[in-house]
């Protein structure tokens, strides 16, 4: 009972702060979405209908998917790595994970503009040994996009993936390898599935988190409206028509709030015990 | 200069600056996007342009001097004035910005939304602008171009001679750049499917969209800021673009003459400033700023900075001979050029855009 208000109090601040600058402005967009120009649910109709919108939906669900895809496989890797390994392994991947964040998001598009472009780095490289003739188109592309968003979502795949290893029980592998399993059906039937909690809550941190990404495909897409959050911004500055731009925030805002339930639900198993 | 610049403005966190877009366009705050507090009549105007080098050069050749003169201390501002933040700068019912560089289009259409002052013509000199430059809602304060750049190492001595060949990659193998936000694409389209210049307008734009459509997988990128086009040619990503002739220059130089450009059957575009209803500055300094950046000396710093060609016809006579090659509205490049025409940009353009964009998102 006590433990309540103590709660409130420590949170308020935050909460009021959240309300203030995140929920108050969103029930604005809410708004326009439902009255710019008409009052009604054209925009949302106009949406869910016009096939430039509806392709932009589709290919930023593909393309946040695979990110997603790759993210967790390679995240999963670093991670083995960085808690099984022996020390100095440890403190290379711990480099690995966290040198990343410290790099902004812009100077890494452009890194990567610089490594992939036609007289970018790895062309030059493939093709003084011989391996290509004519330079191949790694960036502009949806391709591009992909390994730039994949690099950056990387490591907060980590996070998750992290926890459920060190939580994993040593014994039941002990176990495994005490009845016979080989090291490779240790890893794909105990391992893996014990750590299955931490590969869902990873792969929804890094899929909700991809589906708003701006600055990565503006640079690395080709000026291509690739993803949805610049055909919002498309649709508030450029071509303005807001209540399109407010119903697209809002499919987009529900799309992210249903993947963070799941996420909330995986994250905090309610009626799961120890058994 | 004109840097439609969707990258650096998106420096900041998405959600941030979402959250930070939103409370200013619901209204619900009398803020600025640089965060100042404004206050009317405040003795400062804020000058709006599109971020890079502009700010540096407005303020030397505009800015400054107007301060030294009047008193009045001009700010400038890189955010960029898109249609859309003009908007919501009208919408939050406090603009905290008084002169915007924008498209005369653009200027028309929300001046008749009443989010404009008309240009007082008693104030701003009408005889101090090119013929035909001169709109309601906006004064030509500039003028810039569409042209073909090219890599000049890559196709030797033959230089292409007009957008016939910029659509050509059989004649001009590699990829190509394009602008993103399409003013002057529907043209050179129409121009190379063989529309004779002076058929052009109103514009068929299913006839461009058909030819964009045909040929958008040479496209390499479309561009949405100057910079950016830049990139495209130095890095080799395309063997010819279209981008405006104030960064031609600079790739040229950038790269020691291997990328060139030619004026054949460029775009002509005239840049404009325009004040808000309502601005803080007051409308008669907003007025007697845009009269003093009439003057031809100053249009040429302009010129010297960032490559705009100067609305003032008096000022061309005072660009260094060697120069005039750069200056698009010189008399010998404006002759093989065209000028766009702002009627038709007023009427179409929303609509137009949103078919283009389809097109070349998909």
């Amino acid at each position: 009972m006590k433990s309540i208000p103590r709660y409130i109090l420590l949170f308020g601040p935050l909460l009021l702060f959240l309300g203030l600058t995140y929920v108050l402005p969103f029930l604005g967009v809410m708004r326009w979405s439902v009255t710019q120009p008409d009052l009604g649910f054209d925009q949302y109709a106009t949406a869910l209908s016009d096939p430039l919108i509806l392709s932009v939906f589709l290919r930023t669900l593909r393309i946040c998917a695979l990110v997603t895809v790759f993210s967790v496989i390679g995240a999963y890797i670093v991670t083995l790595l960085w808690i099984r390994g022996g020390p100095v392994l440890r403190l290379v991947m711990e480099l690995c994970i966290l040198i990343p964040f410290w790099i902004s998001l812009l100077t890494r598009a452009f890194g990567w503009l610089a490594m992939l472009s036609n007289r970018g780095i790895l062309n030059g490289w493939m093709e003084s040994i011989g391996l290509i003739n004519e330079p191949l188109a790694m960036v502009r592309n949806e391709f591009g996009v992909i390994v730039g968003m994949t690099h950056f979502l990387l490591p907060f795949a980590v996070f998750p993936l992290a926890t459920a290893m060190r939580n994993l029980d040593e014994r039941a592998l002990m176990a495994a390898r005490g009845m016979g399993a080989s090291r490779a059906r240790v890893f794909w039937q105990v391992f893996l599935p014990m750590t299955g909690s931490g590969i869902l809550g990873a792969a929804l941190v890094v899929f909700v988190f991809a589906l708003g990404f701006f600055v990565t495909p503006a640079i690395l897409g080709g000026g291509r409206s690739v993803m949805v959050a610049e055909l919002i911004y498309l649709y508030i500055f450029q071509n303005p028509n807001w209540g399109l731009a407010a119903a697209i925030s809002v499919i987009l805002m529900l799309t992210v709030g249903v993947l963070m339930a799941l996420l909330m639900r995986i994250a905090n198993p309610a009626g799961r015990g120890n058994g | 200069m004109k840097n439609k610049n969707t990258l650096s403005s998106s420096n900041t966190i998405t959600r941030r600056g979402f959250t930070q877009m939103a409370l200013m366009l619901m209204g619900a705050s009398t803020l600025a996007l640089n965060g100042a507090p404004v206050h009317a009549d405040t003795g400062q105007l804020v000058f709006v342009n599109w971020g890079g080098d502009a700010g540096t050069a407005y303020d030397k050749a505009y800015g400054a001097p107007f301060e030294a003169l009047n008193g009045v201390v001009v700010k400038q501002d890189g955010s960029g004035p898109t249609e859309g933040a003009i908007a919501a700068q009208h919408e939050s019912g406090k603009p905290s910005w008084d002169i915007v560089d924008v498209d005369p289009f653009s200027a028309e259409t929300l001046g008749k939304k009443g989010m404009l002052e008309p240009i007082d013509y008693d104030v701003v000199d009408k005889g101090k602008m090119r013929e035909g430059f001169g709109w309601e809602y906006s004064a030509s304060s500039y003028f810039f171009s569409y042209i073909i750049a090219y890599d000049a190492k890559k196709f030797g001595d033959t230089a292409p001679t007009g957008m016939a060949d910029f659509f050509d990659t059989e004649k001009f193998p590699g990829k190509r750049a394009m602008y993103k936000w399409g003013v002057g694409m529907w043209e050179a389209l129409l121009l190379a499917d063989g529309v004779a210049a002076e058929d052009l307008y109103p514009l068929d734009i299913e006839r461009a969209h058909k030819k964009l459509s045909g040929f958008k997988e040479n496209v390499v990128a479309f561009w949405g800021g100057g910079s950016e086009s830049q990139s495209l040619l130095l890095n080799g990503d395309a063997s010819m673009a279209l981008i405006w002739s104030t960064r031609a220059r600079l790739i040229e130089e950038d790269t020691g003459g291997d990328v060139k450009f030619i004026w054949d059957e460029g775009l002509i575009s005239p840049g404009a400033m325009a004040v808000l209803k309502g601005n803080p500055g007051g409308k008669e300094n907003a007025m007697k700023f845009i009269a003093a950046a009439q003057d031809p000396e100053k249009q040429v710093v302009m010129f010297e900075m960032l490559g705009q060609g100067p609305a003032n016809p008096a000022a061309d006579a005072l660009i260094p001979e060697d120069e005039a090659r750069f200056n698009p509205v010189d008399a010998a490049n404006f002759a093989v050029q065209l000028p766009l025409d702002m009627a038709w940009y007023e009427e179409n353009y929303g609509a137009a855009l949103d078919e283009y964009l389809k097109i070349i998102s998909s």
